[in-house]
């Protein structure tokens, strides 16, 4: 950290500094900035070389010695590689699935949050601790119980079992989250809007959703990753692969299968198209993403 | 983020005063209405299958039948008799102590690489970030074909600087480093949370550390890290925690192999409870399983949380 200048302090300190520390923090820079490269280049690489697989013949994948870029660019492979996978369906299903489930975790963790954090009534803190201790209970516990009550109620092979947990409360975390904000949030403003007759269902739609903004776009976009990438559940609840979503559609793909091999080229074209929207959404709110998780970070230090 | 941090001395504000009583009962109605939701699905989703689970670990079920109670037994055949659980146990243990050591070092010293005065230090936080935003299948099925022994990039490329190549996931010693090394390519998340940490240290300590003359090294063994330590035990939980239930990498890298070596504890009770087509799930058989990894979860936990004092921090004038 001490090395740290900014631009601007470089001349000052240059003065006072004798020459061999000056040499030092060049050499600092400049080693700061290879591992910078090196950094940007183990995360980018593997992207760049999906691309040019994406773009390599189907057979030139199996090339050995394997060459890095493509000989001959086969675009066709991003219209092929999608219709092979089937793609359009199971980017439809993925994303009925991910939109349902966002908003129904997003919207009762919201009213959970809204109740435990400004409203009173007995059990309050039973359930503040029962929703946090449940974050730390691995999924893995329910797995098997749950299977069985959606196979007994025909919930199986269907895509119930993904989406109406969610807005059964579905994620602790939210709740927990949902609660922060709202503790920050003057009571004066409740009162005022008391006073001008409000209930607490109003209060809540158009006081409180405008200012937690912030809040619960961090949650949605946390439930649509969360949704989007989601694999053990789909693959243990949809059975036809006519429902599955993109994540068990592209690893059944890829799965050895009868001996075949899988058709590389083609996949990674699709697997381009398959990371585009989680991908669109961090550039487009990269803010909600770092302050979501820094949030949990700086709340958990307290 | 700030508003965040405030949350508790709100509430302390709050309780207070009590200027709320006064609407105490539609309070109450309003209360129960909005976290109805939240309370069913706590329910049926969290309490009604914790119970169920604990029940089926104790029976034999195929799921088609009705479970046969059978005690102790389920635990018993796994200890003594499975072939398969010994390994399973080892194999997620092996993984846990590669992974969460791994993942926090690096995690931390990313964050700190990236809490650096730098032009363009944005530009690498971003990319490092990256790979935790993609889809977990579409970076475990990039990182499968980059670890092809044949034609994969991480070969092509040892072998063009004249380096030996390796086997990966094909072979049996290297196989859980592999699955670990994609892991890792995730590990941005890891220093996101350190960065938010690291961001919160008043930087104060740093400037009255350097007026002392205090080496680098001596400033974060003295002052970094006991001052993130809070956050350094809440990682060690939630990486440990979730390592031990790993299931994405191993399925989809190697299904378990070669042989057992990556053939941890979720891919077992994924494989007798959910088995392929054809053979009898063993469901009663999974929950023991899945209660194994439970108690070894409460047990990673409550040990953690036990010896924290030791070495966090805590400011205690905050409480």
């Amino acid at each position: 950290m001490t090395a740290l200048q900014t631009e601007a302090a470089l001349p000052d300190t240059a003065q006072i500094v004798p020459p061999p520390k000056k040499k030092s923090r060049l050499v600092g820079t400049t080693s700061w900035y290879v591992v910078a490269l090196f950094i940007c280049a183990v995360m980018v690489v593997p992207l760049l070389w999906m691309i040019t697989i994406g773009l390599k013949s189907r057979t030139a994948v199996f090339d050995i010695p394997p060459k890095l870029l493509p000989h001959e660019f086969h675009w066709s492979n991003f219209i092929k590689g999608p219709e092979t996978i089937h793609f359009p369906r199971l980017f439809l299903n993925s994303m009925i699935i991910t939109t349902l489930s966002v908003l129904g975790g997003v919207m009762t963790a919201m009213m959970a949050g809204y109740a435990l954090a400004r409203l009173r009534f007995p059990g309050r803190k039973l359930w503040f601790y029962l929703f946090v201790g449940s974050m730390l209970l691995p999924g893995v516990v329910g797995l098997i119980p749950l299977f069985q009550m959606y196979k007994s109620i025909g919930w199986y092979d269907t895509w119930l079992p993904l989406i109406v947990p969610a807005f059964l409360g579905g994620n602790p975390l939210f709740i927990f989250l949902a609660r922060q904000y709202f503790l920050a949030i003057p009571y004066s403003i409740d009162e005022a809007a008391k006073i001008d007759g409000a209930g607490h269902l109003r209060i809540f739609v158009s006081v409180m959703l405008p200012l937690t903004r912030p809040a619960w776009l961090t949650m949605a976009i946390l439930a649509f990753q969360a949704s989007w990438n989601d694999f053990l559940n789909p693959l243990v609840y949809l059975y036809s692969s006519g429902k599955w979503p993109l994540s068990v559609g592209m690893a059944s793909f890829i799965s050895p299968f009868a001996g075949k091999t899988p058709d590389w080229s083609y996949y990674m074209a699709t697997n381009l198209l398959y990371m585009l929207p989680p991908l669109i959404i961090f550039f487009a709110a990269q803010r909600y993403f770092i302050q979501g998780l820094g949030a949990l970070g700086s709340t958990n230090q307290k | 983020m700030n508003s965040v941090s405030l949350g508790g001395s709100t509430t302390k504000r709050r309780s207070r005063r009590g200027g709320m009583s006064r609407n105490a009962g539609s309070d109450v109605k309003a209360a129960y209405l909005f976290i109805a939701p939240a309370v069913i699905g706590f329910l049926v989703f969290v309490g009604y299958p914790l119970i169920r689970s604990f029940y089926l670990a104790l029976t034999k079920y195929n799921g088609l039948t009705d479970p046969v109670f059978v005690g102790l037994g389920n635990f018993r055949r796994l200890f003594t008799t499975d072939p398969a659980f010994w390994p399973a146990l080892r194999a997620t243990g092996y993984l846990v102590l590669l992974y969460v050591p791994l993942s926090l070092i690096l995690g931390l010293a990313l964050a700190m690489f990236c809490n650096q005065r730098f032009a363009g230090v944005r530009i690498v936080r971003t990319l490092a970030y990256l790979p935790v935003v993609l889809p977990a299948v579409a970076t475990i099925t990039l990182w499968k074909f980059m670890l092809d022994p044949q034609v994969g990039l991480l070969n092509t490329i040892l072998d063009r600087l004249g380096l030996p190549t390796s086997l990966w996931l094909q072979g049996p010693s290297t196989a859980m480093p592999s699955v670990v090394l994609v892991m890792l390519w995730g590990v941005g998340g890891t220093m996101i949370i350190f960065l938010a940490a690291l961001q919160s240290v008043p930087t104060e300590l740093y400037e009255a550390a350097r007026v002392d003359g205090a080496g680098p090294w001596s400033v974060f063994f003295r002052i970094t890290l006991p001052m993130i330590s809070p956050i350094v035990l809440l990682q060690v939980i939630l990486q440990t925690t979730a390592a031990l239930q790993t299931f994405n990498q191993p399925k989809i890298l190697t299904g378990g192999g070669p042989g057992f070596s990556t053939n941890v504890l979720m891919l077992s009770i994924y494989n007798n409870g959910f088995p392929t087509l054809g053979r009898i799930p063993q469901l009663g058989y999974a929950s023991a399983q899945v209660w194994v990894l439970f108690i070894i979860i409460i047990a990673v936990i409550a040990l953690t949380a036990k010896f924290s004092s030791l070495w966090t921090y805590s400011d205690s004038t905050s409480d």
